[in-house]
């Protein structure tokens, strides 16, 4: 401890202004902030909660950590690549940005980091994953200011971009899960065996899945959206520790359950059964994990209620009507673009003109 | 015994280290005391004593014809030494100083006797006026002195209250104990005495169960007082809480209870007047907690007004670390840093916290066995027994706002302090920030402390309602629309001064 002290003073001296690293400057302070707390004291309030922004993001990690590795599990150890190449070049952005703005290295981009290769396909190519993280942080995050300025998601931002640009690879090729024995912990990768997703089974042949299968990870999917036991786990840890609201999550699965209930009712070949609609595709990794992104959601507590049940009537509209067979993603964009407009209108009910 | 009541929002802080044990300790009669002539809201008084003249305790020096203000007295027999104008809580206070002889005698308050049922309510205002205890509180006790803003039949109810919301509050067993606790119950009267029109309510913390039933059992017989226990969750603390919960009424957001007929006043406030009217006691000493993380033994003391806080802190403190006294609230509350300003009437509690510039190693990670925390990501959370360390490291770098919300959620005021800050920051400063409410922040300062991002909300706030109101958008227009009949508005003086 003592001599990681020594080396990052010695860094950062190297790092003050004309020096040789002055231009490493963020990515000094990031790592020296990293490793030892703060030393600067309050002024008022005298004290300030222990809470911070890295506990708040590393604490998200923690949560996504039974659904890694499920995925791990479920789909080899390929998985562990993806999520560093999606570290690296996600990373690589921010820091280039940190660096080209003069600024601190901002912690959301941790969560992004890891978010994002669990709603890739298992067999995703390398390179589209990287390409994927560097356009989702660029533009779904750095061109509005980097982190707490932005509208979108920047995972849902590059996923949306892989799947418009390559849409073979993102929706037709879909792994067999392991699921005997040590599963992938051993392996590199699964077969590479053309299966159908639950949905599009759904879709072509009115197949609903095993319920079994399809909650613990033994169905086809995107890496980190089939482990659905885990998703719950992490999900309501998130909410028990008060990192994410449970409006938003309880509101959409409700407005998914209840939409869905009367579409199959009504056309029961265009819309599957409610509890099929939850369980299948990335809809519970979406609702507790992207939705209630703090940045990018809804901030008023009717704005999370209305966001949430708007979310459900879209994924159920897409998944029924549309040539999508997913529509939890982009009905995640549309709530991102939806959600500072919703917000104002709650507002202007709650906070109305003031008398004259 | 009743349900306790609350108001939504807020945060309890359980069991910070370092609070005050029930022992009273008195601090000698100081030798040398500075007696402020203004101390708490009120004007300043002209002074009645000159340089080299004799003073005897519980002599008035300082009264204004003029303004609203009460009455201050000399706190020990000496001699005046000097009298000059001092820098004393960021404002120009004349300020008298006295070489005493340490003798503890002290004049009684003429008119004081053990009957004073038999005292007319004339009388009663007056021994309480002479005793200077009507300055105490935020607005002290009507009476027709002018020794608060409105007069006393204009009084509609008085709150007294001991809820104890800050993270460490003078001890509600300690003053109402033995005979203390009768004690408040015939200052209740006394005071009921004076503000005929007055409905009471008493306020205590919902988890003092034992003065709780104590105190019913005593007032079960009477039907004019309402006994509430409330949830101790800070702001409850605040006149604006109080009023919110217990009246359920609104309040003009910074101005004062008083404005709209409530009398707010706490267990000490009672219990002073009670000694004044009986034992005929002028106002020259209160109990003060010592607490805090920096104190060898928190406890409570008893310190004549006007001795220096050295006096009072000397030898109690922790040796070989640096510490930052904060007076009454550590949300809040001024910093002392000239430990030879004197205490004065305002003092309730001194808190001496760490200056704690250790850079921990992997901090984000720890577990937090003493940490307290909003969110519930600490070990510490586990159970309310555990207890929290309190020091002034800021535990995090500042980072941009992610609305997380959970300013909005402890807000007790209903407003969403990020959103405000967004506005202030961006130098929006028109009609959507007033309608925004910004006006109604009481800067308890919650919303800082939980500030996951370390932003400083309550001062952003602040400096936005400034500015606001240099462009001519000022607090009257916001909040003086929604009520029809405040009083002695004319004579208030603003916002208080922080």
């Amino acid at each position: 401890m003592k001599f990681l002290r020594q080396r990052l003073d010695n860094l950062r001296n190297l790092s003050q202004k004309n020096k040789l690293l002055a231009f490493l400057k963020p990515v000094i302070n990031a790592a020296d902030e990293i490793y030892f707390g703060t030393d600067k004291v309050t002024t008022l309030p005298h004290i300030l909660d222990s809470m911070d922004i890295k506990r708040y993001m590393s604490l998200v990690i923690v949560a996504l950590i039974p659904v890694a590795l499920g995925a791990v599990y479920l789909w080899g150890l390929r998985v562990l690549a993806v999520i560093a190449v999606s570290y690296i070049f996600g990373g690589l952005v921010e820091t280039i940005f940190a660096i080209a703005r003069k600024k601190e290295i901002h912690e959301g981009f941790l969560v992004t980091g890891l978010l994002f290769p669990l709603i890739l396909p298992p067999n995703v190519p390398l390179w589209m994953a990287a390409l994927g993280v560097m356009f989702g942080v660029v533009f779904g995050k750095e061109v509005f200011g980097g982190t707490g300025r932005n509208i979108f998601n920047p995972a849902i931002v590059g996923r949306i971009f892989l799947s418009v640009a390559f849409p073979s690879a993102m929706t037709t090729s879909w792994l067999m899960p392991f699921n005997q024995g040590t599963g992938g912990f051993l392996k590199f990768s699964a077969d590479a065996v053309s299966q159908a997703t639950p949905l599009t089974a759904f879709r072509s042949e009115r197949l609903i899945a095993d319920f079994g299968n399809l909650f613990l990870g033994g169905s086809p999917g995107c890496i980190g959206e089939t482990f659905r036991l885990g998703i719950l786990i992490g999900g309501i840890f998130l909410i028990f520790a008060k990192i994410s609201n449970w409006r938003l999550p309880l509101s959409a699965l409700l407005s998914v359950v209840i939409c869905a209930g009367i579409g199959n009712f009504f056309a029961p070949d265009k819309f599957a059964p409610a509890l099929f609609q939850i369980f299948s595709g990335g809809l519970l990794l979406g609702a507790f994990f992207m939705l209630t992104d703090p940045v990018t959601g809804p901030f008023t507590r009717a704005g999370k209620w209305i966001c949430g049940v708007l979310f459900g009537f879209l994924v159920v509209l897409i998944r029924g009507l549309s040539g999508y067979m997913e529509g939890v993603m982009f009905s995640l964009l549309l709530i991102n673009v939806f959600s500072p407009l919703i917000d104002r209108l709650v507002l202007g009910v709650k906070y109305p003109k003031i008398k004259k | 015994m009743r349900k306790s009541k609350t108001f939504s929002g807020g945060y309890r802080f359980i069991n910070f280290e370092g609070q005050p044990k029930d022992t009273l300790e008195e601090v000698r009669v100081p030798l040398r005391v500075t007696i402020p002539l203004r101390q708490g809201f009120g004007a300043e008084g002209d002074c009645l004593v000159k340089a080299g003249e004799g003073v005897l305790a519980g002599q008035i020096i300082g009264h204004s014809e003029y303004g609203v203000s009460s009455p201050v007295h000399s706190s020990i027999n000496g001699v005046v030494e000097e009298v000059k104008r001092v820098n004393y809580f960021k404002r120009d206070c004349l300020m008298v100083s006295i070489k005493g002889d340490g003798n503890p005698r002290y004049q009684k308050l003429p008119g004081a006797i053990n009957n004073w049922e038999s005292l007319a309510y004339e009388e009663i205002e007056k021994i309480l006026y002479l005793s200077g205890v009507t300055a105490l509180d935020r607005e002290g006790i009507p009476t027709r002195m002018r020794s608060s803003i409105i007069l006393p039949k204009e009084a509609k109810s008085l709150i007294v209250h001991g809820v104890g919301s800050e993270p460490y509050n003078i001890s509600g067993e300690l003053l109402l104990k033995g005979k203390n606790i009768l004690n408040l119950i015939e200052g209740i009267k006394i005071l009921r005495k004076i503000m005929p029109n007055a409905r009471v309510f008493l306020a205590l913390s919902s988890h003092s169960r034992k003065i709780l039933e104590e105190i019913e059992k005593l007032t079960s017989a009477y039907d004019w007082l309402e006994l509430y226990p409330l949830e101790p969750k800070y702001p409850q603390g605040y006149d604006e809480m109080l009023v919110a919960t217990i009246l359920k009424q609104k309040f003009p957001y910074g101005y004062s209870a008083a404005n709209v007929g409530a009398v707010i006043l706490n267990l000490q406030a009672v219990l002073l007047s009670y000694e004044a009217v009986v034992e005929g006691k002028p106002l020259i000493e209160r109990t003060i907690a010592l607490c805090g993380p920096a104190f060898k033994e928190p406890l409570h003391i008893k310190a004549r007004i006007g001795t220096p806080l050295r006096e009072a802190v000397e030898g109690r403190v922790k040796e070989g670390l640096s510490a930052r006294f904060v007076l009454n609230g550590l949300l809040t509350g001024f910093e002392l840093k000239d430990l030879n300003l004197p205490i004065d009437k305002t003092y309730s509690q001194i808190i001496g916290l760490v200056e704690n510039r250790e850079r921990k190693f992997l901090s984000f990670l720890n577990p937090g066995l003493k940490s307290d925390s909003y969110s519930n990501t600490f070990m510490a959370k586990l159970s309310p027994r555990i207890q929290k360390t309190c020091d002034t490291n800021k535990h995090g770098e500042e980072r941009p706002c992610i609305s997380c919300n959970y300013c909005e959620e402890v807000c007790p005021v209903g407003i969403i302090p990020h959103l405000l800050v967004k506005y202030v920051q961006c130098n929006i400063l028109d009609e959507t920030l007033m309608n925004l409410r910004v006006f109604n922040c009481i800067e308890c300062g919650l919303c800082s402390y939980v500030c996951p991002s370390k932003i400083p909300l309550a001062r952003q706030i602040r400096e936005g309602q400034e500015k606001l109101t240099i462009q001519g958008c000022d607090r009257n227009q916001c909040i003086l629309p929604y009520f029809d009949n405040l009083k002695g508005i004319e004579e208030y003086r603003g916002p208080k001064e922080l």
